[in-house]
């Protein structure tokens, strides 16, 4: 199966709705966010996809559609890899845990680390930065010196006072 | 007191942290285990202590400022993380790198993955009780290392590849010693084998436990080792070949267990084939430059500075500005010591990256502790662990 193949398949399937590109030597299909989960769900299932190498979440807080999630797919027997991209107007989207496994740990650090909150995910905690840590550091409205270690509220009790 | 029977106290499920500082797990690692007596209910590892926000640090920095701390991801294969992040953003590119760099990478980074098998042997088998091989195992990584230092000047952190090529030529006596580790390096391999491949109490630790089958292996994203070990006959390597790889003759051990044991007899295999491969570069490297002409990354030589004031003006700006790249997304990845590594490259058509993001294998490998821990002893966490070759550098970023 190669790219070209898929692509048609998939646009019969989703009736045009979709558009493939391939852009330096990468995959990438664009999916509209409302059958986003559809669509990942058929190329595990019908397509053979049934590995999820990485999730990507992405900022662009200039754009109407702000947020962006990739999804890193491989198709090992037919050694082909794709890329998924939706794009979300809200930083929220609906988990991919129950199709693959790797979903739990990717999701929950794209949450922490972006902010995007992905609904019916099993445990959804922050899972690099400590609990009590406020914001999200990828964003592009975090500037690269506005982390706190503590927050203001000082929940450690630590008696840390947090100057900006 | 007299309340509560000798059943009931038995069977109550009790949480115990193994870490965040344990002698198996090798960093800051904490684990959350659920037990119930011995058996491992649930494992939940709570990670993040060393996150040092490196995706962020890369937003803010220019390409070539970034090589540097790819070194410190994973720490024990530094020219596996160069290669990676140096496809990555050569593929925005298109730059064709001279023949003997491309050599030379493939030889560091058969290099990393035999010095990175030999650490993982060591720790795990000392992890499990056996000493001996930590030291022989350790003997033969320094070798590896003193060729680092040879060539890079560095031991660990070495910061060697570069976008374009290799930063510099290495000096004859790199590739004497080469030879005379290559030539070494099987028969060092059988000693760790005779140690263990058939040690009673290697087998009795190791064989059925800490089981991951092909389904599970697929769906829970494992890479690397682990995968092959589980049944999946995949190599980025081989299937998605990067580099000039397609020109060496290597197999791809597989094994079908899916236990320990396993994962085991496939990093033993590796290390076997990363010679073959190293042997087969050493015949055919050729002579010449290290380092793309291509004016948009590479640096003008000084004797070009001191004779052209283009060259001059080139050499500063990319120095002090850095260069920049077509807008778009791109994403290289390749076959680490540890499995997958890639690094997805978000470009805005800027000098620095919009959006950097590392697929570190060990952190998806780490994912599925608890499926291959589950049901097992509390004993038995130790060697799953080690299986799994974590480095928390590179989980926590």
């Amino acid at each position: 199966m190669g790219f070209e193949s898929l692509l048609k398949e998939l646009s019969a399937k989703y009736e045009g709705k979709i558009n493939g590109y391939s852009q330096y030597g990468c995959n990438f299909i664009n999916v509209p966010a409302e059958i986003g989960k559809d669509v990942l769900r058929s190329l595990s299932s019908e397509f053979g996809f049934k590995y999820l190498a990485d999730i990507v979440a992405i900022h662009w807080p200039k754009k109407k559609e702000k947020f962006e999630l990739s999804y890193n797919l491989l198709n090992v027997d037919a050694r082909l890899r794709v890329f998924v991209k939706i794009a979300l107007v809200e930083p929220e989207y609906e988990t991919v845990t129950d199709i693959w496994k790797s979903a739990d740990f990717l999701e929950r650090e794209q949450y922490d680390l972006v902010g995007v909150t992905f609904k019916g995910h099993p445990d959804l905690r922050r899972i690099l930065m400590p609990d009590f840590f406020e914001g999200h550091p990828l964003r592009k409205d975090y500037g690269l010196k506005d982390r706190k270690w503590f927050n203001s509220a000082d929940e450690q009790n630590l008696g840390i006072k947090f100057t900006k | 007191m007299e309340n509560i029977s000798v059943k009931d106290n038995l069977s109550e499920i009790i949480t115990v942290n193994m870490g965040p500082q344990h002698p198996s797990t090798h960093g800051v690692l904490r684990l959350v285990v659920d037990l119930d007596g011995e058996t491992i209910v649930d494992v939940r590892p709570d990670i993040g202590f060393l996150h040092r926000g490196v995706e962020k640090l890369a937003e803010n920095r220019t390409y070539h400022q970034f090589i540097p701390l790819t070194d410190r991801l994973d720490y024990l294969s530094p020219l596996s993380n160069n290669l990676g992040y140096c496809l990555a953003v050569e593929k925005f590119f298109g730059v064709k790198i001279p023949e003997r760099a491309e050599y030379l990478r493939v030889i560091f980074a058969e290099l990393s993955r035999a010095a990175s098998h030999l650490v993982w042997i060591a720790t795990h088998a000392l992890d499990i009780g056996a000493m001996t091989v930590f030291l022989y195992a350790f003997r033969e990584r320094e070798l590896i290392l003193d060729m680092f230092e040879i060539a890079t000047g560095q031991r660990m952190t070495s910061s060697w590849i570069r976008i374009g090529g290799i930063r510099e030529d290495v000096p004859p006596l790199f590739m004497e010693k080469l030879a005379e580790f290559v030539s070494i390096f099987d028969e060092r391999i059988d000693t760790y084998e005779r140690l263990l491949t058939k040690n009673r109490i290697w087998l009795m630790r190791t064989k059925g436990i800490g089981y991951l089958s092909k389904e599970d292996a697929l769906s829970y994203g494992v890479s690397g080792p682990i995968m092959r070990g589980s049944g999946v006959d995949f190599d980025l390597r081989r299937d998605e070949s990067y580099g000039i790889y397609d020109r060496f003759e290597f197999d791809v051990p597989v094994r079908q267990e899916g236990d320990i044991y396993a994962r085991y007899q496939v990093r033993i295999e590796e290390m076997r084939q990363s010679n073959r491969i190293l042997k087969q570069a050493l015949e055919q490297i050729p002579e010449g430059p290290v380092m793309t002409d291509d004016p948009r990354v590479s640096m003008p030589s000084h004797q070009e500075v001191y004779e052209r004031m283009e060259a001059l003006i080139r050499r500063f700006y990319l120095i002090s500005k850095g260069f920049k790249t077509p807008k778009g997304e791109t994403y290289a990845c390749v076959e680490a010591p540890k499995g997958e590594l890639g690094y997805y490259i978000v470009s805005n058509g800027e000098e620095k990256p919009y959006r950097l993001k590392i697929r570190a294998p060990s952190f998806v490998n780490l994912g599925a502790v608890n499926k291959m821990a589950k049901g097992a002893m509390v004993a038995d966490l130790v060697g799953i662990i080690g299986s799994v070759d974590i480095v928390l550098g590179e989980i926590d970023r």
